[in-house]
């Protein structure tokens, strides 16, 4: 029974958005949006338990072959990001209870629940698969329903973002279907474990395709993930699309398909036969450039949710940094980052929609002196922007940490400047909101302490993930042993 | 040269795939994007389907149970472009949708002059 959980997560998500299409009272949508999330989140820890006790559950669907049917693979990398997923998209549902009439128009609320439903069941879906054709199938729906996410809030902004979004993802999801093409032509195969045993015994043979194949992989699930050169889509798709849901974007959408590329490389083909190809150089320099390029454009942002969606260009070069360096514990602090990026971006993102909505106000020169308005609100942002700079014990910090190792242990120590440069251009674009959110005198005039205060029930599902940021953290070195 | 002749499927494919591939990046005109994805959308299809195909054998539609398995070609290239011709369709229809509303608040499908109008405002 534990054995189809990947399969039931799935299916009740989608299920349930079917019911939530013909519900009409907006208090029963949510219910039922926020009671199938539920069930995802507790299914998905039982996966977890189950995972650690067995290393490894493969569900084959349809035929009991693999060759035919498709199966579901859920290592304890997947077990862990799936949980993490659900756990943030539960807490954004939380959240969105109270804000999402805020933004979006009344009759768009139920679509918001629908939409956010399909998003999850297919982000599950490309995590769990073994197959590559689901996943591509998967991809596709996740980023259709991305798009409906961002062009739910009916704005000028919101149509150009999400018509920006939809044809560089177009060209993505092009490029990931004529590589699997390719790669079913030279193997016969679609299932990533048969593949990978093909693969293994004939890639001499195939030098050019298989460097074809990882170009196509490595270009379409770049553009899609917002490697840094093709990124140019992110800042408009996230910081026009409503909170909750620029949160679910920036946390959970990109990851994925950069997980799905590191399922690519690293099971499909090897880490000797990757490492045999120019493509993990590549990898490597676009992740440094997303690292320093992505801070540096952060800084000169103007408004607050698009520096901190600049600043998810910088975090996915963290990730890809970390896929580029070609060894199995930079995959490993790849995955942590993923995950510790996770629940610290979407903090960050529902406190700053929270912070936008009490001072009608975009701009971040207009957040000065909010720290004495809302103290417990800034706090808390101050919490994550110390994850993000890397201010020990956080996970921004381990993950530079182990980073900075991995890169010594390749014997590529001139690297590490990379991560510190990154980090102090960090603390540049971060550090100017906390100091002058508490201490900036200039704007005080009129401001009464705590007179925008949120109520504290608004504030709980923050409270869950930055508790949720310091024990990912706490736990740093048993997660990252899992990967 | 005899290469190109002989895998003149794939060879077909790559050529569409190349001209969808172009016009998608290079028009800015919203319309002809689209039509440049459905190119490179069919060339995929063409270029997956071409790597079932057997020669001399018939479509994988049975009609005699009796006759023997081998007649047929590979039906799962065709079988996954079912799945991707209906993926290709959806994103169409929601690009499509999306033109009309970008034509409504912009007045123009020009996505250059409609990305040049924001630096104005």
């Amino acid at each position: 029974m534990i054995k189809f959980i990947p399969l039931i997560n799935i299916l009740i998500l989608i299920l349930f958005s079917f019911i939530i299409l013909i519900t009409k009272k907006e208090k029963n949508v949510k219910l039922m949006s926020f009671a199938s999330n539920i069930i995802t989140f507790l299914l998905s820890i039982l996966l977890l338990t189950r995972v650690l006790l067995e290393d490894f559950i493969v569900l084959n669907l349809g035929k009991n072959n693999s060759l035919l049917g498709i199966q579901f693979y859920i290592g304890s990398s997947e077990a862990v990001i799936s949980l993490t997923f659900t756990f943030v998209m539960l807490m954004i549902l939380w959240f969105s209870n109270s804000s999402v009439k805020k933004e979006v128009s009344e009759i768009r609320i139920s679509f918001f629940y629908i939409l956010i439903n399909i998003l999850l069941a297919s982000l599950l879906g490309v995590i769990y698969s073994n197959d590559l054709f689901n996943s591509y199938v998967f991809i596709e729906v996740s980023t259709l329903s991305a798009c409906g996410l961002i062009i739910l809030k009916d704005k000028k902004e919101n149509i150009k973002a999400t018509v920006k979004y939809l044809i560089m993802s177009t060209i993505g999801s092009g490029l990931v279907l004529m590589a699997i093409a390719y790669i079913y032509s030279i193997t016969g195969h679609l299932n990533i474990t048969n593949i990978n045993e093909v693969i293994v015994s004939s890639y001499q043979s195939h030098q050019n395709a298989v460097l074809i194949i990882l170009g196509l992989f490595t270009v379409g699930l770049g553009i899609k993930s917002a490697v840094f050169p093709l990124h140019s889509w992110l800042p408009d798709a996230h910081s026009s699309a409503p909170t909750p849901a620029s949160a679910a974007l920036s946390a959970l959408v990109i990851k994925v398909y950069v997980f799905m590329l590191i399922k690519i490389l690293f099971r499909m083909f090897t880490y000797e036969i990757v490492n045999s190809f120019i493509i993990m150089d590549i990898i490597l320099l676009l992740g440094s450039m997303g690292m320093i390029f992505g801070s540096i454009m952060a800084i000169f942002q103007k408004e607050l949710k698009r520096m901190i969606a600049y600043s998810s260009v910088a975090q996915m070069g963290y990730i890809v940094f970390g896929i580029g360096l070609g060894t199995i514990s930079g995959t490993a602090i790849a995955t942590y980052h993923i995950i510790g990026h996770a629940v610290t971006k979407s903090s960050l993102f529902l406190i700053s929609g929270l912070m936008i909505e009490k001072t009608s106000s975009k701009k971040i020169e207009d957040l000065k002196g909010i720290g004495r308005e809302m103290p417990i609100t800034l706090g808390l942002f101050t919490l994550g922007a110390f994850s993000m700079v890397g201010i020990p014990i956080l996970p921004g910090f381990i993950s530079k940490w182990y980073l900075s190792l991995a890169c010594i242990e390749v014997g590529r120590v001139p690297l590490i400047l990379i991560i510190l440069a990154s980090s102090l251009l960090n603390v540049l674009y971060y550090f100017p909101i906390i100091i002058n959110g508490f201490f900036g005198n200039e704007n005080l005039d009129g401001k009464i302490y705590k007179s925008k205060k949120i109520e504290l029930s608004r504030l709980i599902p923050i409270f869950f993930l930055v508790l949720s940021i310091i024990l990912v953290g706490a736990f740093s070195s048993k997660l990252i042993n899992l990967f | 040269m005899e290469i190109f002749t002989e895998n003149y499927f794939e060879t077909g494919a790559i050529i569409l795939f190349g001209i969808g591939f172009v016009t998608l990046m290079l028009h800015s005109n919203l319309i002809k994007k689209i039509i440049g994805m459905n190119i490179m959308d069919t060339a995929i299809f063409l270029f997956f389907i071409s790597k079932g195909y057997v020669t001399n054998k018939e479509a994988p539609i049975v009609v005699d149970i009796t006759k023997n398995p081998d007649s047929y070609i590979n039906p799962v290239p065709s079988a996954l472009m079912l799945t991707g011709i209906v993926v290709a369709v959806t994103t169409t229809a929601f690009a499509l949708a999306l033109t009309i509303k970008l034509y409504k608040h912009y007045n123009t499908i020009d996505l250059e002059k409609i990305l040049e109008m924001r630096e104005e405002s």
